[in-house]
């Protein structure tokens, strides 16, 4: 397939389509409502099936349903939309059943604004429905980054059996940047869903996909299932970038997404200044590559989160690198993206700091 | 003014066509190249109301600072994700004193504003011209911009009266994907009976492509925020820099 000229969530859509997803079940908003459409119109050429729903809500339990067949399954939605789907994302890692949730972040809290914005990051990592579930997280910085992760979504959704989240703030989901879609794994390399799929009982044991465990022993021995996916996650599933590590920085800034790329565009104008910046771009904000920035914040001895957020990630930026070295922060909110000169200046201050 | 596909009794030219077509990055171009003949005021309109980031309303200083009028909502509307179209677009459509750009939203959906304008339109003053990128999803066939150029017709309720080949792959654009956009171009413009008015090309690219119509040589000036306005290099902090490097 060559190269198109694709928006991010256009782009999202039909990465869906080529690993396999024939289900999706949306409700429109602002800034990812082109992933609806361009599949409304997608779909139909595949023989798939996009329900809009009458909300998030509605949306959320059909995914709920469709994942429970073992059917490749997802859906898209923008900040508001993902808290109204935030009860079911939690029934689903509960039940333990494969689905990809795609959220396109804009401004909070509440209905807060269109623009783009990372401060969904404490939701999309901590919870943000209830119990002791969590989610792998992943980021992407460029849309053909968004196709890849997408496409690697199902696969992991599949083989961990657990809801998986694509994090990207609304600049990821409307700009436009070339895309080519590598074939993906063969559908066959997906695991086998005869053990927990309800695809219809004649000839073996009714398999049941639930949440409720009323016996708190039945309950405990599920969370430790749960516990031990996410420590396997922990050792195989973290995945970052990095950039102009080689060179002896004296600053290590930790950023993701969009905001990574204004990062690395302020780290060139520094160079040129003869003042080298370092940069870890986490891939997964859950498993979070904290031994990795760890091991080059202790080399380089200071470190800043930048984000488009009051300041969320920092949080874990700190707690992995202890309370021995300080991470400063810098970050817009609201839907403002930060220029490259600004950044430049935050880690100059940071350096003098 | 013909260099850049006009006739003498142009009033306003309407850009439509689909997502990503290019049409605001040739309003912006084009009202300033309008500009600089200073054959008439410009004015240029952004009708936007279906994409919420990259319209010609995050362009408005540098058109400004040319004396170009520049027609947007205004305030916090201006962030909105709003279907706002103001009473001066009308009036621009009426103004035979100037020459005005409107820059259109995406695909049909988009179009469907002008409904709103058809009894301002008159054949022959104003043009209504269909931007087309033969790189993007359901507009690389004949068939396929015949389709998209139809649903906008059916929408807007006006007819095309021109189309403009803006071919690109951004920072991966070559001289041959151009060229096979224009015979695209062509080949619509045959089926449909509609002209190909204007070529637009990166001015870093003008020279290597042949074309047969004028020629819109632009600059790109819609740009992401890590790079910056005028200064964009090939492929500094594009997408290329930040190729997945898993560990």
């Amino acid at each position: 397939m060559a190269k198109k000229l694709m928006k991010g969530n256009e782009a999202i859509g039909e990465a869906a389509i080529q690993a396999g997803c024939r289900n999706y079940f949306a409700y429109p908003i602002t800034p990812q409502s082109e992933v609806a459409e361009y599949l409304s119109r997608r779909m139909p050429e595949v023989q798939g099936h996009f329900v809009q729903a009458e909300s998030e809500l509605g949306a959320a339990n059909m995914v709920f349903g469709a994942a429970a067949t073992g059917e490749l399954v997802f859906t898209t939605s923008s900040s508001p939309g993902v808290s109204l789907m935030s009860e079911t994302i939690s029934y689903i890692a509960g039940a333990q059943l494969p689905a990809v949730f795609v959220n396109i972040v804009r401004g909070g809290p509440g209905l807060g604004g269109i623009l783009p914005a990372q401060s969904d990051y404490f939701q999309a990592t901590k919870g943000g429905g209830h119990g002791d579930y969590r989610l792998l997280v992943l980021a992407p910085a460029t849309v053909q980054e968004a196709v890849d992760l997408t496409m690697l979504a199902f696969q992991l959704a599949f083989k961990y059996r657990n809801p998986v989240m694509i994090l990207g703030d609304g600049m990821i989901g409307q700009m436009m940047e070339p895309v080519e879609f590598k074939p993906p794994p063969p559908a066959a390399d997906l695991p086998s869903v005869e053990t927990w799929a309800t695809t219809g009982a004649k000839g073996r044991k009714c398999n049941i996909a639930h949440s409720l465990f009323l016996d708190p022993e039945a309950l405990e021995k599920n969370n430790h299932v749960l516990a031990a996916k996410y420590k396997v996650w922990q050792k195989d599933e973290i995945r970052f970038a990095t950039y102009n590590l080689d060179n002896n920085p004296r600053l290590l800034i930790v950023a993701y997404g969009t905001m990574a790329r204004i990062c690395s565009t302020a780290i060139d104008e520094l160079k040129q200044k003869g003042v080298e910046v370092g940069l870890i771009r986490p891939i997964t904000l859950y498993p979070f590559p904290a031994a990795a920035i760890l091991q080059h914040a202790k080399k380089i001895g200071k470190v800043i989160s930048v984000e488009m957020s009051m300041g969320q990630m920092v949080e874990d930026v700190q707690a992995a690198v202890g309370h021995d070295i300080h991470v400063g922060f810098f970050g817009r909110a609201g839907g403002i993206i930060p220029s490259p000169d600004e950044v430049v200046q935050a880690l100059e201050a940071e350096l003098r700091a | 003014m013909e260099r850049l596909g006009l006739s003498a009794a142009t009033r306003a030219v309407i850009l439509v066509g689909d997502y990503g077509s290019g049409k605001t990055e040739i309003a912006v171009n084009l009202a300033l190249q309008l500009a600089a003949t200073q054959a008439y005021p410009i004015a240029i309109a952004d009708l936007d109301l279906v994409n919420p980031y990259f319209r010609c309303r995050e362009a408005v200083e540098p058109l400004e600072r040319v004396g170009i009028r520049v027609v947007i909502p205004q305030g916090g509307h201006r962030f909105a994700d709003l279907p706002i179209l103001l009473p001066q677009v009308k009036g621009l459509l009426q103004n035979d004193d100037q020459l005005a750009v409107l820059d259109v939203g995406g695909d049909e959906v988009g179009s469907r504003v002008l409904a709103g304008l058809v009894k301002a339109y008159r054949q022959g003053v104003h043009e209504l011209w269909f931007v087309v990128n033969a790189n993007r999803p359901f507009n690389d066939t004949v068939q396929g911009c015949a389709a998209t150029i139809s649903r906008i017709e059916g929408a807007s309720g006006l007819r095309v009266t021109g189309l403009v080949p803006n071919t690109h792959l951004m920072q991966e654009t070559t001289a041959e994907m151009v060229g096979e956009g224009i015979v695209l171009a062509d080949q619509v413009a045959e089926r449909l009976s509609v002209p190909v008015r204007m070529v637009a090309v990166m001015e870093s690219m003008a020279d290597a492509v042949r074309a047969h119509h004028p020629v819109l040589r632009m600059r790109r000036l819609m740009v992401p925020p890590w790079l910056r306005r005028d200064t964009v290099q090939l492929g500094r902090t594009g997408p290329e820099a930040f190729r997945l490097r898993s560990t």
